[in-house]
C-alpha cells in the first residue's frame, strides 16, 4: 500500500521555502483515488515531474511523495496537473 | 481542463462541459470559459501582432487602445479560469468583484500617471481579473495572461484583493513579462519578484499617500488574518528589514546569502532592501526619483531574461546618471544602495 503526501512550494506568501513560517501540506492513501485519478498521478510519477508554464508568476508547484515499503519518489509539478482528490487533503498553517 | 495554460482547445473545453461526471457548476464554467477564451484569445493576439508590428517599424509604439479596459470574472470558489464574466464589476454588489475592479483600475491609472505606461503592455491591454478562485485558496497569481485571487482561510490570510500591493504585484509580473522579460529563477526570478514587490509597495505608498502616515514598506500588510495577527506576524515580506521575525517569509539581506536554485520569493529580499535604502536615502516619494530610475531600469532597455542582480545594479547606477546628471546625491545613494547589499 502507498501514501502520497504532498506539499505545495511557492505562490505570493512563499509557502514551504526554508525560512517561511508558512506550511501547505496533505496526504492521501493512493488507493482512495479513483481510477482515473490514479492514472494521473502513475503519469507525472513516470515523467518525473513537469515544469509549469514559462510565464506563470506565483503559481503553487506541488511536491509529491510516493511512500510505500519499497518505493519512495518524489516529483514536483505545478498545482493544476494534480488530481482534486489530493490537493483536497491539503491544510495550510503557520509553523 | 488546463488552468494554467494560455490556450485550451474550444473543442475539448466544450467536450468536458458535457461530461456529466462534473458539477453542473464545473460544466457551466467550462462552456463560459469556452466562449469568453475564444474571443479573448483573439483579441490578445492582436495586441501582440500589432505590438510587435509597431515596435519593428516605428519607435512609437502605435497604441490599441487609448486606456484599458478591466474585466473581472467570478471563478465562484472553482479553479476554473477565468471563471464567469461580471457585466458591471464597478457596481456590483460583491465587494471582492467591486474591490478587484477599482484597485486594478488605479493601478493602471498609477502605472498611467507616473510611468506614462498604458497598461501592462504599453499598448492599451485588456486586463483581466479572476476572483473567488478556489476554495479558501490562500494565494494570487499571474498565468501569463490575467491575474486571479483567492479568497484566503479567514485564519491565515483574507480575500487578496484587499491588498492594494497584492494587486500591483500581480499586474506587475506582467509588465515584466512584456519589458525585460525576466525568467522565473535563480537571479532573474529574484530580479522578477522583487519589481513586483518594489511596484507594488510603491502603488500602497502612492495610494495612501494623505500623509497620516508614513510609508509602509511591508508586502501584504493588508491580507493578514487573524491567526497571522495573533502569532505576531505583520506581512510576507519587509522590504525595509528581509530578515524580521514579524514576516511570514523571511528573506536574505545580502548578497553573500544568495545561493543558486533560491526560490524567487526568497531572493527577491536583496534588491528590495536595495531599493529601501536608495529611496530612503533619495528622499521623498518613492514613486518619485526612486521609481523613474527602477522603471526606466525595467521598460527602457527592451528585454534581457536573464539579467543578473550585479547588472541590473549597474544599470540603475547608469540610469540614475542619465535621469539626474550631476546629481552627486542621487548617484551615491543608489551606489551606496546597492554596495549594503552586496551589490
Amino acid at each position: 500500500m502507498a501514501e502520497l503526501k504532498i506539499e505545495r512550494i511557492g505562490g505570493i506568501a512563499g509557502f514551504g521555502l526554508p525560512r517561511s513560517h508558512l506550511r501547505s501540506r496533505g496526504a492521501l492513501d493512493y488507493d482512495l483515488l479513483s481510477d482515473a485519478d490514479k492514472k494521473k498521478v502513475q503519469k507525472l510519477f513516470a515523467a518525473g515531474g513537469a515544469k509549469d508554464s514559462p510565464t506563470m508568476r506565483d503559481g503553487f508547484v506541488c511536491r509529491i511523495t510516493w511512500q510505500s515499503d519499497d518505493d519512495n519518489r518524489t516529483i514536483e509539478v505545478p498545482e493544476a496537473l494534480v488530481p482534486r482528490a489530493l490537493t483536497a487533503t491539503i491544510r495550510d498553517e503557520i509553523e | 481542463m488546463c488552468r494554467y495554460c494560455t490556450i485550451v482547445p474550444q473543442s475539448v473545453l466544450l467536450k468536458l462541459s458535457k461530461d456529466t461526471r462534473f458539477s453542473d457548476d464545473v460544466r457551466q464554467g467550462l462552456v463560459n470559459t469556452a466562449r469568453v477564451d475564444n474571443e479573448t484569445r483573439k483579441v490578445r493576439e492582436q495586441a501582440r501582432k500589432l505590438t510587435r508590428t509597431s515596435l519593428a517599424i516605428s519607435p512609437t509604439l502605435a497604441t490599441l487602445a487609448p486606456a484599458p479596459s478591466v474585466l473581472v470574472y467570478d471563478c465562484k470558489n472553482t479553479q476554473v479560469l477565468p471563471g464567469t464574466p461580471v457585466s458591471n464589476p464597478a457596481g456590483s454588489t460583491d465587494p471582492t468583484v467591486k474591490r478587484a475592479f477599482e484597485t486594478t483600475t488605479a493601478v493602471a491609472d498609477f502605472y498611467q500617471q507616473l510611468f506614462g505606461r498604458n497598461s501592462i503592455d504599453d499598448a492599451g491591454m485588456s486586463l483581466l481579473s479572476s476572483v473567488h478562485y478556489g476554495m479558501n485558496y490562500n494565494n494570487a497569481f499571474w498565468n501569463g495572461f490575467q491575474m486571479t485571487y483567492g479568497d484566503g482561510d479567514g485564519a491565515i490570510f483574507i480575500d487578496f484583493t484587499k491588498g492594494d500591493d497584492v494587486v500591483c504585484h500581480e499586474l506587475t509580473h506582467g509588465v515584466t513579462q512584456f519589458s525585460l522579460q525576466l525568467t522565473y529563477s535563480n537571479e532573474p526570478g529574484g530580479l522578477n519578484e522583487s519589481m513586483s514587490d518594489v511596484f507594488g509597495v510603491m502603488f500602497n505608498q502612492w495610494r495612501a499617500s494623505d500623509g497620516a502616515k508614513p510609508p509602509s514598506w511591508l508586502v501584504g500588510e493588508d491580507v493578514m488574518g487573524p491567526q497571522a495577527i495573533d502569532k505576531g506576524y505583520a506581512c510576507l515580506r519587509d522590504m525595509a528589514k528581509p530578515g524580521a521575525n514579524h514576516c511570514l517569509a523571511p528573506q536574505p539581506d545580502h548578497y553573500k546569502q544568495y545561493v543558486p536554485g533560491m526560490d524567487p520569493h526568497e531572493s527577491s529580499g536583496i534588491p528590495n532592501l536595495a531599493f529601501y535604502k536608495i529611496a530612503t536615502a533619495i528622499g521623498g516619494d518613492s514613486w518619485d526619483k526612486p521609481g523613474q530610475i527602477w522603471y526606466r531600469a525595467l521598460s527602457g532597455f527592451g528585454p534581457s531574461p536573464n539579467m543578473k542582480m550585479k547588472k541590473f545594479a549597474n544599470r540603475t547606477r547608469t540610469v540614475a546618471a542619465q535621469l539626474f546628471p550631476g546629481n552627486q546625491a542621487i548617484a551615491k545613494a543608489v551606489d551606496t544602495g546597492w554596495k549594503q547589499v552586496g551589490l
